[in-house]
């Protein structure tokens, strides 16, 4: 389950167009540039990109950015991120404390109410994990409840994959680890130690869900109720999801917006045509023939903004299971400092990247520039001569990538490069579509380099780190193992002092130098283009809007 | 006729010096009329032209269509780069002449192919007659009923290349695809033109003589009833070479690696309003080859119709 969910997220890295709403952010220092600064205005409708949702807006069954969008405006959870620095700030909770790590007291706001009126109280909070995580329910973001003690009880094999049979009953309907104890309280139990759990806590799956929820699930998933600064008008399926002012909302990270209207776009292209007409507000998404030689600067003078998002871009090598001709981290030097990161970023993806010099984001707390060092800065002759110490490479070298979205551009870049730098002979590789590329990494069959992409979940540099390079880890698709990383992970999270765990989260992002498991190759980068009828547009650090700050003119 | 037809097509360098009233073939006549027209000699030049780019294109440039400079991605024509480079930084003017080999061999293929199997068809059918015909003939109407370009949309994405495939594979496949969609006008046209022979007298008189149904095909049928094919397959060729090209930039004919003038096309898209020159020379080269052929077509025809004289 975990391995899918993670499986989409990359998936919506790699289709551009559908960024997953995983949460996220931090401190960037990358500067949050506002656009404008004129008087903020209350009131007012504005309409912006969207696009169709995969699912019903259900929380834990959205994980891609056409519902998320739409879940983040009007969805509260118990941690807010600030939309500068993503530091995770109190919503409806009023306090989460732990003095290890390992066992937590939520206190929740009185009076905080849902947008039917109902109050939330605890229970919602706790029947809505429980539900999400409940194996039998099949939600794609069940596994973020993995830390709660009790969750492995809550889920069961199918014997037989998608085969006849089906799945037995799970264990456990609920997870052992959470328990109500007022309400306004209920207490988190982890299942090893987790220093960072407060900041997972605003994904958009950690909402609590109003007891109409359980009743009818479906209904829900057409007009959702949630405790956000907004509520579901109407949903016009293929055309428009139209967001009022929810009369009751109770928390302090209102909108100043009366109406926000999410105009579905199949082609990002058509939305930024009409933003350049007026005719859309904001679109979060400048097409190839925007971006191609900066146009969208000539289109839309001052009426564009742009900030680093909390996304980290690689490419993998294979395990050694599948293929053994890449298992020399000489080898692995070479080809990473044969890239030449800045002019492919410049060339083609015109500046809208930044070259990756580690494996963490910019963008979170904990963030720390120059993990990777020599590695990831392009120089021909230092590669040539790693190369050739690594006794070269008999053969092709081979970069896959799925060819369902637009990765042919710089993956084809990426070979010139090497193939310029080593002497070796490099091809871009195409796998037919998403599902068969991530089957072929997860199975295990993947011969070869191939892409990877990822986007953060909350923001925290544990993140970057944890999922992707543990032993044995969801989404770790070179099977690398260090036991002294995993070493220096496991005291990170036992570690109570913020600052020292990040310390130790950086110590072992160092380690990853040495043996290269990915080649870090950008940060993400998003620009948004806005009309001259709305003003302090904003980008949030997970690249979604920011309605907080929008307003019209 | 018919002998004095064979006699002249085979020797067509005496036409010239003969005195009038000498009776003359259709072919002859034809040849007499092409030789005339400007038109011909432009198009077939250009042909000759795309032909020589298709065999030998190390005749028209030293640079490797594979050797990017990212650096200078998008560069404008210059005197060192005639076309400019595209986005990942290739030489345009290599690419756009590597690219013809991809373009003419799925024409001139796919041609032969629609030729050899519609001509077959149709004369089968025309000279059987009968429940043969009925048959050949609905066939050919089921065919007929598939649309060009959803038919190879659905061919090509059922059969997808991979990385592995091999180039000649690949544009067999598109050949293959445009061959099995496009016998079916030549199977008729082919058909109604070897029923319009069939009665005539010289036939008859054949038959009458005993010959063989292979030989009154081969003798008599093939030669005066293969103009209209002749000419309609000419003028498909440029078609065939156009519908490469759509499918090329719909992503699903012809794949990269393989150098194509509707690959560099579809990847030229993104730079319409930046960089046009990288849509801009392997369009131009693509519209000529196309020109060329419907040109070539349209002259052979007005030479082989009795009407336009």
């Amino acid at each position: 389950m975990r391995g899918t969910a993670r499986t989409v997220a990359l998936a919506s890295i790699s289709a551009a167009a559908l960024m997953i709403t995983a949460c996220g952010g931090g401190d960037s220092g990358s500067g949050n540039s506002a656009s404008g600064s004129g008087e903020a205005k209350s009131g007012g409708a504005v309409t912006v990109r969207g696009c169709n949702p995969e699912n019903p807006l259900v929380p834990a069954n959205t994980n891609e950015t056409c519902g998320g969008n739409v879940l983040d405006a009007i969805g509260a959870r118990l941690v807010h991120y600030n939309t500068d620095t993503a530091a995770p700030e109190m919503d409806v909770a009023e306090s989460i404390e732990t003095s290890d790590n390992q066992n937590f007291t939520v206190k929740i706001k009185k009076g905080y109410k849902f947008s039917d009126g109902t109050e939330i109280k605890a229970k919602n909070f706790v029947d809505a994990w429980n539900w999400a995580a409940y194996g039998p329910n099949g939600n794609l973001n069940a596994y973020f409840f993995e830390p709660i003690e009790g969750y492995a009880d809550t889920q069961s094999e199918d014997p037989d994959e998608d085969g006849p049979k089906t799945a037995p009953a799970p264990k456990a309907k609920e997870m052992s680890g959470l328990k109500v104890v007022d309400d306004s309280t209920f207490t988190i139990k982890t299942s090893t130690k987790v220093s960072n759990l407060p900041v997972r806590l605003g994904y958009t799956v950690f909402n609590p869900l109003p007891d109409s929820f359980f009743s009818d699930p479906k209904a829900f998933g057409e007009k959702p109720v949630l405790a956000g600064p907004f509520k579901v008008e109407s949903w016009k399926k293929n055309s428009e999801i139209v967001l009022t002012k929810n009369e009751n909302y109770s928390g302090k990270f209102g909108s100043k917006l009366d109406k926000v209207t999410f105009k579905i776009y199949q082609d990002a292209a058509a939305a930024y045509n009409d933003v350049v007409a007026n005719n859309l507000d904001v679109t979060d998404e400048i097409p190839d023939e925007g971006l191609s030689g900066d146009t969208y600067k000539k289109d839309l003078p001052d009426r564009f903004v742009e900030r680093d998002e909390g996304v980290f871009q690689s490419i993998s090598f294979p395990s050694s299971k599948s293929d053994k001709s890449y298992d020399n981290p000489e080898l692995r030097h070479a080809i990473s400092m044969g890239i030449d990161r800045d002019t492919i970023i410049k060339q083609i993806f015109n500046g809208t990247r930044k070259p990756a010099t580690g494996w963490v984001s910019p963008v979170v707390d904990g963030y720390k520039a120059g993990a990777c060092g020599e590695y990831c800065t392009y120089d021909k002759a230092k590669a040539k001569a790693a190369f050739d110490k690594a006794g070269g490479y008999s053969g092709k070298l081979t970069l896959s990538y799925n060819g369902d979205s637009s990765h042919k551009g710089w993956t084809e870049a990426v070979c010139n490069s090497v193939k310029d730098a080593l002497g070796v002979d490099c091809v871009a590789t195409p796998v037919v579509d998403f599902s068969t590329f991530r089957a072929q990494i997860n199975d295990r069959k993947m011969k070869g380099m191939f892409r990877t992409g990822w986007q953060m979940d909350y923001p925290s540099i544990e993140n970057f780190l944890t999922p992707l390079y543990a032993t044995g880890a969801s989404s770790n698709d070179s099977d690398y193992s260090n036991p002294e990383f995993d070493k220096k992970l496991k005291d990170a999270a036992a570690e109570t002092d913020a600052a020292k765990a990040n310390q130790y989260y950086q110590e072992a992002e160092q380690m990853l130098a040495a043996d290269m498991p990915v080649i870090p190759t950008w940060y993400g980068h998003r620009i948004f283009g806005f009309s001259d009828k709305v003003d302090n547009v904003k980008i949030t650090p997970f690249g979604t809007y920011d309605f907080g700050s929008l307003t019209t003119k | 006729m018919t002998n004095a037809a064979i006699s002249a097509t085979a020797d067509p360098s005496l036409d010239a010096g003969e005195p009038a009233g000498e009776a003359h073939s259709l072919t002859s006549d034809a040849w007499r009329l092409l030789r005339r027209r400007p038109i011909f000699w432009v198009s077939a030049g250009l042909i000759l032209l795309f032909l020589l780019m298709a065999i030998a294109p190390g005749l028209f440039t030293n640079t490797s269509p594979t050797a990017a400079v990212l650096k200078e991605s998008r560069a404008t024509p210059s005197t060192e780069n005639w076309f400019g480079r595209d986005v990942q930084g290739y030489d345009i003017y290599a690419r756009t002449i590597y690219g013809a080999r991809a373009s003419i061999m799925v024409g001139v293929l796919a041609t032969l192919f629609t030729t050899l199997l519609g001509a077959l068809l149709g004369i089968v059918a025309g000279f059987a007659g009968g429940w043969v015909d009925t048959l050949i003939s609905r066939i050919t109407d089921v065919f007929f009923a598939i649309p060009l370009l959803l038919g190879g949309i659905l061919f090509m994405s059922t059969f997808q290349s991979d990385v592995n495939t091999s180039y000649f594979v690949i544009v067999m496949k598109v050949v293959l695809v445009l061959a099995l969609l496009g016998w079916p006008s030549i199977t008729r046209l082919m058909r109604s033109s070897v029923l319009q022979v069939k009665p005539n007298d010289y036939v008859q008189a054949a038959r009458a003589l005993g010959a063989s149904p292979w030989r009154i095909i081969r003798q008599h049928i093939l030669p005066n009833a293969m103009a209209p094919v002749i000419v309609v397959s000419t003028i498909n060729l440029g078609v065939y070479i156009a519908v490469e090209a759509t499918l090329s930039y719909l992503g699903i004919g012809l794949t990269p690696p393989a150098i194509s003038w509707g690959v560099a096309i579809s990847a030229a898209q993104s730079g319409l309003r930046s960089a046009p020159h990288m849509l801009l020379f392997p369009a131009m080269f693509l519209s000529l080859a196309v020109l060329a052929f419907i040109m070539l077509g349209d002259a052979v025809r007005d030479a082989f119709d009795p009407k336009t004289r």
